[in-house]
């Protein structure tokens, strides 16, 4: 079942938070509530690691990875990627990138297997990300937003896209990233769906505002739950009547 | 979220607190200060401006009043028709109507009396315009008063009503009093109404919320109803018909099985019969409450065949208790499940699904390839669950550390390092500019820095820093004495030169005053008092007969030492002194005729320097400042104005 958290009164956790299988970044914030949370779920299992890129908190919004690795903008200090590399397994490759997009979060998002980027992202951040996170790279917009990680949030099993994607879209989106997708909201409506919330294989985290209607399709789109997709079945008709016709 | 909230409206005050508010703002808000030899036109401006800032201010507060209130058309008919039972549309649009009457008239007299204000000639009569017209719209205020205290009362009962969204998922309860509605009421939701054992416990509409199906449902208590003509029906039953009559809800019909309400099982239907217009095209569920007493194979043959007509008109028919709890959960299930379908239905019909179809569509992946791409769930993760499931798992957070140690706690990075645990606290040289410095420093720096530390030692015992002493003698150290001497005078002269070059002032201005007497006749007579001499009578005393400062020509008359009169001259009279003339100026304190000449000489002098300095003829000449003084030749010219003289 997803967990409901908050940064700072701030309810776009994607954005100081990045979760992956193998490992999970969270900004350095004025209180521990916020890492905390992560550190329930996961501290056993994964690495939960404060972390800081260029001095910002924006650690989600700044960096991509997966359980292969993860890339840093160039703005990233030595003393941070040191850090961040002291701090993660071995087995993580940690790789600092040139390139002129440098909220790499906001540009790539990706699960275990496969990327989708920015099309106007650089040849040769598409070449490191496909060698660093050991993944197949698609040049791709979601609900014609070229920001796709900010409007996607993905896992091996799932995904979460912008909720004006087309059903056409969302089969061909599917198709590329081989998983089973759906449009939809966090936080009371909001379209951010990667910034409101963070995701791996077995865990998500999103903001305070999210309603319930909106953690039931997170938890069977992500198969938190043992009822997984086939509940979304069961969630059309509260579906219909709570969602406003715009 | 909240379509229509009453809460909001601001406070109706009674017409005398209106009439103080309005005044006292006046006096507050406007000048306060005129007099009688202002110019009229400043009096009327004034007195115009009081009359017509109150003006504006009724205006501005009435118009408040009159917007805030609901309008009664234009709000859902649900909370028009509600009310209408309530307060009575027909005396709360007339309260309005009336209230904005006032505003109009209020404003006509203020455009009045600012008109009239033109032929206010004194202070006073500008006075008393104003008066009359601040009196005037008091006055018109006052009539108003039955109004504003009826808006008031009706302000405070809307501020008091439940908050129901009329569009929202809604399920209604209703049957005659006293048949267990509340209670169910009690039981879904956390409304805590009150449940008692008479009729007519409830008395308005309650509202409680509760959850189903990820989705929030509204549950709206009615008062009972009593099965007779719509006409006899009083407030409060009419509360209930409203709410039945406009709310697109499931309809939860509730019989008392047991008769404990005072009505037969017949009769409840009659007014389920009565009723049944108001609950076309909902959803509806009829519930037989108190099961407990009566259990539904026990009613008598009578209820039995009365029930009968719902299974005939396929209505379904549900048992609940709402003591035991028995089958309150099944009642709210199905009513919730019922209402769902046929909301759903109604937006499919309308078209509204299709804007919304791509986020009911899950789109499943077609295989592209013949790579597995599984979920990488480490073995740990389903371990930890177990653990959590045992409640075994317990672990000291991050926060529960900070919130132990307070302002001490300092977020330690290092701890959660992958590495040994006697690498993780290492000191690491710092990166600067993308460089190591740890790699910029000599292998055997410490010891070059040791050696370099012992040659300096060895130096400074052998005396190579140390500064060798000057020896003064007698002679050297007078003429150094005297050098500081020369020095200090120096400094000494350059700062008093400085000092007099600053002021280059007249000693004494032109401008400063005579020096006041030193000595006087009151002066003295004081001093000698004391110094204990007898100073009376010494009124005519010599010392008094002094002379004033004035050069007048008639002396003291009382001067009895006057000069005596030179004998063979003719007689005068002692009050008249001889006529002097005066000295003329260039004789006056000349002593002889060589001074005279000598101060010629001088007089010339200076005559021939102002000359020399002003290019003046001589001391005669006529002396103009200004040739052409601006006021005469600057701008227009009458005529002959042209010429100063």
């Amino acid at each position: 079942m997803a967990v409901r958290a908050q940064f700072e009164n701030n309810n776009e956790i994607g954005v100081f938070s990045k979760l992956t299988n193998s490992y999970c970044l969270v900004g350095i914030g004025a209180s521990e509530t916020f890492y905390s949370v992560f550190e329930s779920e996961l501290s056993d299992i994964i690495p939960v690691i404060h972390a800081s890129v260029a001095g910002c908190r924006i650690v989600g919004r700044m960096t991509v990875g997966n359980k292969n690795g993860l890339l840093l903008p160039n703005s990233t200090t030595d003393t941070e990627l040191q850090h961040i590399r002291n701090s993660l397994p071995d087995n993580v490759k940690v790789q600092r990138v040139e390139e002129r997009l440098s909220a790499l979060g906001n540009v790539m998002v990706c699960n275990d297997y496969v990327a989708l980027v920015h099309p106007d992202l650089d040849k040769d951040t598409e070449e490191i990300l496909s060698d660093t996170l050991n993944v197949e790279v698609y040049r791709q917009t979601v609900a014609s937003n070229c920001l796709v990680g900010s409007y996607c949030a993905i896992s091996n099993q799932g995904g979460l896209v912008h909720p004006k994607t087309t059903v056409e879209d969302l089969d061909e989106l599917s198709g590329l990233i081989q998983v089973p997708l759906v449009a939809g909201t966090v936080n009371r409506g909001s379209d951010v769906v990667g910034a409101g919330m963070v995701v791996n294989d077995w865990c998500a985290v999103c903001g305070t505002d999210t309603t319930s209607t909106e953690i039931s399709v997170i938890d069977s789109i992500f198969k938190l739950d043992p009822d997984g997709v086939h509940k979304m079945k069961k969630l059309k008709g509260p579906l219909i009547d709570s969602i406003k016709a715009s | 979220m909240v379509l229509y909230n009453f809460k909001k409206i601001t406070v109706v005050p009674t017409a005398k607190d209106f009439i103080n508010i309005m005044l006292s703002k006046t006096q507050r808000k406007t000048p306060t200060v005129v007099h009688k030899h202002y110019k009229i036109s400043r009096i009327r401006s004034f007195y115009t401006r009081k009359v017509r800032y109150t003006q504006q201010n009724f205006n501005e507060r009435l118009s408040m009043i009159i917007q805030e209130f609901p309008k009664l058309d234009n709000i859902h008919p649900f909370y028009a028709d509600l009310m209408n039972i309530l307060y009575d549309k027909d005396h709360y649009k007339l309260a309005l109507g009336q209230l904005n009457q006032a505003r109009h008239l209020i404003d006509n007299v203020g455009k009045d009396y600012v008109r009239l204000m033109k032929f206010g000639d004194s202070l006073y009569r500008c006075k008393m315009l104003k008066k009359a017209a601040l009196g005037r719209m008091a006055t018109i205020m006052k009539r108003q008063a039955p109004n504003l205290v009826y808006l008031e009362q009706v302000r405070q009962h809307l501020s008091r009503l439940p908050s129901i969204d009329p569009y929202t998922r809604t399920l209604i309860l209703c049957g005659f009093p006293n048949v267990g509605k509340s209670s169910f009421l009690n039981k879904i939701t956390r409304a805590d109404v009150e449940v008692h054992s008479y009729a007519f416990t409830t008395k308005s509409l309650y509202v409680g919320h509760t959850d189903y199906k990820y989705l929030r449902w509204q549950v709206v208590d009615t008062p009972g109803v009593l099965d007779h003509p719509l006409e006899e029906r009083n407030v409060i039953e009419m509360q209930a018909v409203t709410a039945l009559a406009h709310l697109r809800a499931a309809i939860l019909y509730f019989i008392d099985v047991s008769e404990q309400c005072g009505h037969s099982i017949a009769e409840q239907v009659k007014l389920y019969e009565s009723i049944k217009p108001l609950f076309t095209n909902k959803p509806l569920l009829v519930v037989c409450n108190k099961v407990d007493v009566t259990p539904m194979d026990q009613l008598s043959e009578a209820g039995r065949e009365a029930l009968s007509i719902f299974e005939k008109n396929n209505v379904p028919l549900l048992s609940m208790s709402a003591v035991t709890d028995e089958g309150v959960m099944e009642v709210k299930q199905q009513a919730c499940d019922t209402l769902l379908a046929y909301r759903i239905e109604n937006k499919i019909q309308a078209k509204k699904v299709d804007s919304i179809l791509n986020r009911l569509h899950v789109a499943m992946p077609k295989t592209r390839d013949e790579k597995e791409r599984p979920a990488c769930i480490p073995e740990s993760v389903l371990q930890k669950q177990r653990l959590v499931e045992l409640q075994e798992f317990k672990k000291k957070l991050e926060k529960n550390l900070e919130d132990e140690l307070g302002d001490d706690y300092i977020l330690d990075l290092k701890k959660s390092y992958d590495l040994p645990e006697e690498f993780k606290y290492d000191i690491i040289p710092e990166f600067w500019n993308g460089r190591n410095i740890a790699d910029f420093i000599h292998a055997e720096l410490l010891q070059k820095v040791e050696e370099l530390e012992k040659e300096e030692a060895l130096r400074e015992e052998a005396g190579y820093y140390a500064v060798p002493k000057i020896e003064i003698d007698e002679t050297l150290r007078e003429i150094k004495e005297l050098a500081q001497k020369i020095r200090d005078r120096k400094i000494i002269n350059r700062n008093e030169s400085r000092i007099s070059r600053q002021s280059n002032k007249p000693t004494t201005p032109r401008t400063a005053p005579a020096q006041a007497r030193g000595r006087s006749a009151t002066d003295f007579r004081s001093r000698m008092e004391d110094l204990g001499v007898d100073m009376e009578d010494t009124d005519e005393a010599h010392f008094t007969k002094t002379r004033g400062r004035a050069r007048s020509l008639t002396r003291s008359q009382s001067r009895t030492n006057a000069k005596k009169p030179r004998l063979g001259s003719m007689h005068r009279s002692v009050s008249t002194s001889r006529s002097q003339s005066r000295v003329p100026r260039n004789q006056s304190g000349v002593r002889d005729s060589s001074m005279q000449l000598k101060l010629k000489q001088v007089a010339h002098k200076a005559i021939a320097k102002k000359v020399k300095k002003q290019g003046l003829k001589g001391e005669a000449d006529r002396f103009i400042g200004t040739k052409r003084p601006k006021h005469l030749f600057a701008g227009k010219r009458g005529i002959g104005k042209t010429e100063r003289r």
